[in-house]
């Protein structure tokens, strides 16, 4: 963990809802892996109070390039202050073949950054939106990248063949009731899939980091067998390991 | 420097910088060592334990306020006895004092764990911490359960609310110093889900009241420390703590937002603080030392005394 600062030296907007800010980070903050993020804060005074998670969705050299709603300012040369890396790289299965992401009412952002990586190794990917994620432009993404919208019901077409197909599923909620919504993503899963295998399902936790160095203990998650911390363990999580209600 | 913080007893405890990190912001002393040097800081005051282990708060559990959060986390932690097991060794390791936080759950759960306590090499004083809708009754049975099976310094953190009274029993049970005040309580709407929460207030805007609280304690219990702890956002915050009668100050939730400044309040309150560019030591360097500063020390030799230069032009 590392405290730093970074200056924005590109801002791009890459549809009407979101915009793309070019990071020059330290040689530390660039050996960011999919899964991590960093805490930032833009301004000097304390509003807002709490740093903001914020997620690359890719790594060109030493520059990050993070994924933040339009309707936010950001000029270019403006200097941020970063704590980083938060938590650890997503753990991928060995002889992947296919990974399935899943954003169900939230913008896929925080799962974005797998993208790359994947298809570096390879890995064909397939991004499901359900709910309001349907609604993310994915017009910017690597065209190689399956994209399907689903319903708010958790359906979308081809689901048993997807779901059956993928070695590993990567899902991100909205945060207003993480739990409850990936309690019912399981719920699917297992309607669709007799078996979930360990290490096939994770969730991906993205709620509020008060420190994102496990001191507060806010993001505490109950586990099968103790408690897990997201912002030092996490954020990917085995959804059949955590306890969802 | 060293500073008392507690009653002269068989176990008082003094620092060397009249800073800590407050209970629940610092984990147990296994955080932050990549980023703040631990030797400049008085003491840790670990997270809360309690005699059994306890789970996370269902649901939301932090709220962004204006300049602020709103936090209930439930106090989770994993009981005294796996907490000891767990950090014991790195506790007697740190190069500084270990105050552990007990919850002040029922006064059979607070005599067993200040006797645990009692024992461990590692740990040099207890805070302890009371809820803020406590009788008096009850925070007397609890103060006295810890002061009566520990030698140890029973610090007693106070709630904001019935302060005075609180304090005045703390006193009259045993207790070595007190702690002033835990944050708040409030409520606010979840924006996310429309629910209301309450919790733990932190922020800025918290200092004025404790601040308050601070300074009515020391003129009235003027025979026992007071240690002043919220809403210090900056090192003239620490020191207004000190005008007001705070023998030493605890620092809470801006270390989870500019984790470097708990270490800049402590080397400013600690004397630790460079205020010349000649004769320091490497290891006075820190982060939050200005630009021009840094930009005057990284000037090469320039051949003349500027001390001296600037006396013969005043001359």
């Amino acid at each position: 963990m590392k405290q730093s600062e970074a200056i924005i030296e590109r801002v791009r907007r890459i549809n009407p809802a979101y915009q793309h800010l070019e990071l020059a980070v330290d040689d530390t903050l660039s050996r960011i892996k999919p899964g991590q993020s960093l805490l930032v804060k833009t301004g000097r005074d304390w509003h807002p109070y709490l740093r903001v998670q914020w997620h690359p969705v890719t790594i060109a050299g030493a520059k990050l390039v993070i994924e933040r709603p339009a309707g936010e300012h950001y000029d270019v040369g403006q200097v941020v202050d970063v704590l980083g890396l938060v938590g650890q790289p997503i753990r991928f299965r060995r002889n992947l073949r296919n990974v399935l992401l899943v954003a169900y009412d939230t913008p896929p952002t925080p799962i974005l950054m797998t993208i790359p990586w994947l298809m570096g190794n390879k890995v064909s990917v397939t991004l499901v939106l359900l709910g309001t994620a349907r609604q993310y432009d994915t017009a910017h993404l690597n065209p190689e990248v399956e994209v399907i919208k689903g319903d708010d019901d958790l359906n979308w077409q081809n689901q048993v063949m997807t779901v059956g197909w993928a070695d590993q599923v990567l899902a991100v909620v909205h945060t207003d009731d993480e739990l409850g919504r990936f309690k019912k993503l399981v719920a699917r899963f297992e309607e669709r899939r007799a078996i979930i295998p360990q290490n096939y399902l994770f969730g991906i936790f993205n709620g509020d980091l008060p420190c994102g160095v496990g001191a507060c203990h806010a993001c505490m998650l109950q586990t099968r067998q103790s408690w897990s911390l997201v912002c030092t363990d996490g954020p990917a999580f085995d959804l059949t390991q955590i306890t969802l209600d | 420097m060293a500073i008392q913080i507690t009653r002269t007893g068989k176990n008082t405890l003094i620092l060397e910088t009249p800073v800590m990190p407050a209970a629940g912001t610092f984990g147990f002393g296994d955080v932050y060592r990549d980023i703040i040097n631990f030797e400049k800081l008085g003491a840790i005051v670990t997270n809360p334990i309690s005699y059994e282990p306890r789970t996370a708060a269902h649901g939301a559990r932090v709220i962004r306020l204006d300049s602020g959060v709103l936090i209930h986390t439930g106090l989770p932690n994993l009981g005294i006895n796996k907490v000891l097991r767990k950090y014991r060794t790195l506790w007697t390791m740190l190069p500084l004092p270990i105050i552990i936080h007990l919850i002040g759950t029922t006064p059979d759960h607070v005599r067993k764990s200040a006797a645990r306590l009692d024992e461990e090499e590692g740990v040099d004083a207890i805070e302890l911490g009371l809820n803020d809708d406590i009788s008096q009754d009850v925070a007397a049975d609890l103060i006295h359960a810890a002061t009566s099976r520990t030698e140890k310094p029973v610090m007693v953190r106070l709630p904001t609310t019935d302060t005075m009274n609180i304090a005045k029993i703390a006193i009259e049970e045993g207790a070595s110093t007190l702690v002033a005040c835990s944050a708040p309580r409030g409520t606010a709407r979840d924006p996310r889900t429309g629910h209301m929460m309450s919790g733990r207030i932190y922020g800025p805007i918290i200092k004025p009241m404790i601040l308050r609280i601070v300074a009515q304690l020391a003129q009235t219990f003027a025979d026992i420390p007071i240690i002043g702890s919220g809403g210090i956002h900056t090192p003239q915050d620490a020191r207004d703590y000190i005008h007001a009668g705070a023998r030493a100050v605890q620092v809470d939730t801006v270390t989870w937002i500019q984790p470097q400044l708990l270490e800049h309040i402590a080397r400013d309150l600690g004397g630790w603080i460079v205020t010349r560019e000649s004769g320091a030591l490497p290891d006075e360097w820190h982060p939050m030392m200005g630009d021009t500063e840094k930009k005057r020390r990284n000037q090469p030799d320039i051949g003349y005394d500027e001390d001296e230069l600037m006396d013969k032009l005043r001359r």
